[in-house]
């Protein structure tokens, strides 16, 4: 297997080194032949590195442990569906799993291509496979999963007992694939730059692609967060570490790209702006590939710190400074179709938009480069954590979440001051008023109120939106209200699914503020018997079981839940530790309300049969996690193929899209 | 209708809510360096009177100091036994009257600066802070004059009027299906898909002259 495996690679290899010198080298000669045979050689290479995928999960179920790579990452007690982790724990199968992902998303970009971008294709093709390219040359020479040991050993190293969780089967693949997926929109605009066609045709697969990617980082940092809550064990799921920006920048910017394709889409406005913000995009996930492997600053990630990320600088300069370069050359011909006609319009807002996500990207990478120039400058050690991301990103989200309450109100091209109050005033009225009750009530911290405040307006701006054309429909078609809602959304599903997503951020926020202020902790050590309060509950702690497993001790918790004197459930919590590691890893237990979690997690188990736990209360954090579907379902809505485009408005006269307010069709 | 464009028209319209915005995101900074004190570096936080201090206080000055034997973790979230400890000292100090200012320094006269979670508001590291908030400004002033430099350029079509009566909206539907009809064709004249200056002409193949 280990053969069948390394032959692919370098098959893969040079298919797509042959693709991308093909692809420019057809395009140029004018020879259609060359151009279709190198999109073969890109397609055979997807089914190499498909071989080669199979071949190192094989050797994983046949543990296989001639090969380097899976001694270290497997054992014999591991459980066969772990291969799935095991598969990417290390340097070598995380590459191999960007290049398959890389070359299958590729061959799938190019085979659904519009036809209106054909003259752009080869180009990125080109693009596509020179990334690969670099991918598959770095693994081949420098971390080859295939590589053998000079002897077998009985048996492996095992797999680093923090990734067996559910959370882990999908938190790194997701951000991985979301990161290398960014790849496919910058090099459809990077194709039509080259090919000279500077219009809007590669809008609408940029911007699918685009999306893909936005949801599978978001997926991937969601998923991250809630492995972090559940087993590492200090209650929160979210600390601005090195790793996690490198997964966040991308993200962020995509959210910027998503929303300014839109106005390119419907009114060929911010051409230059979109290429700029795919160029920066990919940047950015280049830059967090190169932190994930031997980046500069301490993380606790830091996985597979080598010689490679060398390597990976290099790529990112080059990833930096070629796509800006050609970018300069065609700057003449990246015209808008067309004039801003107001600054009170939707065009405006999303400007405005693009500028605070920028912001927080941009905040977020001078976070994580200080560090680097205070030593180099002021030849002193500095940290850069929570505190100093949370005073600056915090107020640039909060103003974030405003502008998500008024821009969906603002419609396009101009909007005149009436309707605009008209618009507005219903969802202040209801922040007002929730800020309004939330002081009443007891809650004075300024920051939250505001933060609550303004999730209202977001809410009430979108839910009145979906009444009003739920009853404009209704009354047009006389379908009942719940299926004139569904044909609602079905009428302009890009518009319908952002306001589904929206919803999401805002059940985001609710996690995040609630966690951040209104948390309690308690660390504290009982005695089997003992019982102790903690906001409204009462945690009575039973006893702890020890269990000697083949690869671990196993120290089961059990405590009994009351709250006002009435039993509410019983709770087990795990302790494990895996000598071979010299690691602990826990199982939080985790009583979850869309009010608040009780939170326990034990730290410490004494001799005396005592244990240290650590008891939170965190109120609000459960919509974090139902967030995640919500966000899902919405970019299902906004990606489903859709036939019939709701038109722009044409500059005479407005039109209208079913269901829509009038001028914001 | 809107009286014709002129430049100080323009100029107020773009300020009004350019103007909003920025005195939103104003607040928004004060209201936060107010409440985490970046402005107010120098004037220590009220000290805790006669050494009564809530947890909150505690644990907000936890969550500033960095563990300094694991990596990346504050001693609010460490559970080592040196976190516990400083835990313990942050309580103490707040109960013998300390403000959180002394306590910081406290630590940071043993550990040194890379014990605070985040760049101490002074120096060379003001430059952390500095930057950030600088960047933001520039880029809002820059937007600004990108959003006034876009709308200036050339006529502004008239406005679409908006409809106030949305029962109008079905018939409104009917007029644009008829008007597409008597046009030929089920999707109407779309400018954007339209090309632009320079722009190569749909169906020739060539690449566009370089300069339009």
């Amino acid at each position: 297997m280990a053969d069948l495996g390394a032959i692919s690679l370098w098959i893969a290899l040079a298919l797509a080194a042959y693709s991308t010198v093909g692809s420019v080298a057809g395009k140029l000669r004018l020879s259609p032949a060359l151009v279709e045979s190198a999109q073969s050689a890109m397609y055979a290479a997807g089914l190499a590195l498909l071989v080669a995928t199979f071949s190192l999960v094989t050797a994983f179920i046949n543990r296989d442990f001639e090969i380097a790579y899976v001694a270290a990452h497997s054992d014999l007690a591991m459980p066969n569906n772990l291969t799935w982790v095991a598969f990417y724990a290390g340097n070598e199968g995380s590459l191999l799993y960007i290049s398959t992902v890389l070359a299958i998303i590729s061959a799938i970009a190019i085979w659904r291509a519009p036809e209106k971008l054909k003259d752009a294709l080869p180009y990125t093709t080109a693009v596509l496979m020179l990334t690969l390219t670099f991918f598959l040359a770095v693994m081949t020479v420098m971390a080859n999963p295939f590589d053998k040991l000079p002897f077998v050993p009985l048996d492996g190293e095992g797999i680093n007992p923090l990734l067996t969780h559910l959370g882990m089967f999908f938190h790194p693949p997701a951000l991985m694939a979301g990161l290398i997926g960014i790849t496919v929109p910058f090099a459809f605009a990077t194709g039509a730059l080259l090919a000279g066609k500077t219009g809007d045709e590669w809008v609408d697969a940029g911007r699918v692609w685009a999306i893909l990617s936005w949801a599978l980082l978001a997926g991937g940092l969601l998923l991250g967060s809630w492995w972090a809550y559940t087993i590492l064990g200090w209650g929160g799921f979210w600390f601005w570490d090195p790793v996690e920006i490198a997964a966040f920048m991308p993200w962020l910017v995509l959210t910027a790209f998503i929303h300014s394709i839109m106005v390119q889409k419907r009114r060929g406005m911010f051409r230059m702006w979109n290429i700029i913000l795919i160029n920066v995009a990919l940047g950015l996930a280049l830059y967090g590939m190169f932190m994930n492997r031997g980046g500069s600053v301490p993380s606790v990630h830091s996985f597979g710190a080598s010689a490679l990320g060398w390597v990976f600088l290099l790529f990112l300069a080059i990833g930096v400074a070629v796509p800006f370069a050609i970018f300069i050359w065609r700057y003449p011909l990246l015209k808008s179709a067309r004039e801003l006609d107001s600054m009170l319009s939707r065009e405006a807002a999303f400007l405005v938009n693009n500028l605070l996500l920028l912001a927080i990207a941009f905040v977020s990478l001078w976070g994580t480069v200080y560090p680097l120039l205070s030593r180099l400058f002021a030849d002193e050690e500095i940290t850069v954590a929570r505190p100093f991301y949370d005073q600056v990103n915090g107020p640039l989200m909060l103003g974030l979440i405003f502008l998500m309450g008024i821009g969906p109100l603002v419609p396009w091209r101009k909007a005149s001051l009436s309707s605009l109050r008209k618009s507005l005033l219903p969802p202040a009225v209801v922040g007002l008023a929730t800020v309004g009750i939330l002081f009443s009530l007891g809650l004075h911290k300024d920051y939250a109120l505001i933060a609550f405040g303004l999730s209202a307006v977001v809410t009430a701006g979108i839910l009145l939106e979906w009444y009003r054309g739920t009853r404009s429909r209704h009354r047009g078609t006389g379908e009942n209200y719940a299926i004139a809602f569904l044909h609602l959304i079905w009428a302009n599903r890009p518009r319908y699914g952002g306001y589904i997503v929206h919803l999401s951020i805002v059940m985001l926020a609710l996690g995040i503020v609630g966690t951040s202020f209104f948390s309690t902790k308690l660390d504290i050590v009982l005695s089997p018997g003992d019982s102790v309060a903690v906001g409204d509950y009462d945690v009575v702690f039973l006893g702890s079981v020890e269990t000697l497993m083949s690869n671990r001790t196993e120290f089961t918790s059990t405590l009994e839940v009351y709250q006002g004197g009435k039993f509410l459930e019983t709770l087990e919590t795990t302790r494990a530790f895996y000598p071979s590691f010299n690691m602990a890893s826990t199982r939080a237990a985790i009583r979850s309300t869309p009010v608040e979690d009780l939170f326990i997690v034990p730290s410490e188990n004494l001799a005396d049969g005592s244990v240290g736990f650590r008891i939170l209360v965190n109120p609000l954090i459960w919509w974090m996690w139902v967030a995640g579907p919500v966000m899902l379902v919405g970019t299902v809505v906004a990606l489903w193929p859709q036939k019939i485009r709701a038109p722009a408005p044409a500059p005479s006269r407005p039109r209208f899209a079913p269901g829509s307010r009038p001028s914001a069709a | 209708m809107i009286p014709p464009h002129s430049p100080a028209k323009i100029a107020t319209r773009a300020l009004l809510p350019l103007g909003a915005i920025l005195a939103v995101f104003v607040v928004f900074t004060l209201l936060a360096a107010a409440q985490t004190g970046v402005l107010h570096a120098q004037t220590p936080e009220p000290a805790s009177q006669e050494g009564v201090f809530t947890e909150d206080q505690a644990r907000k000055i936890d969550r500033m100091l960095m563990c300094p034997v694991c990596p990346a973790q504050t001693i609010d979230q460490s559970q080592v036994q040196i976190a516990l400890q400083m835990r313990v000292i942050v309580r103490d100090m707040l109960a013998d009257g300390k403000a959180q200012d002394d306590v910081l320094e406290f630590f940071v006269d043993r550990y040194g600066n890379d014990i605070l979670a985040f760049p101490p508001k002074s120096g060379f590291n003001l430059v952390a802070w500095l930057l950030p908030a600088g960047g933001v400004a520039a880029a809002l002033v820059a937007v600004f004059f990108i959003i006034r430099s876009m709308t200036r350029r050339g006529p502004v079509p008239a406005a679409a009027r908006p409809v106030q009566d949305p029962g109008l909206i079905s018939y409104l539907q009917l007029v644009d299906r008829h008007l597409d009809m008597t046009r030929g064709g089920p999707r109407p004249v779309d400018t954007s898909n339209q090309p632009g200056p320079g722009v190569e002409l749909p169906g020739t193949g060539a690449p566009a002259p370089e300069e339009s």
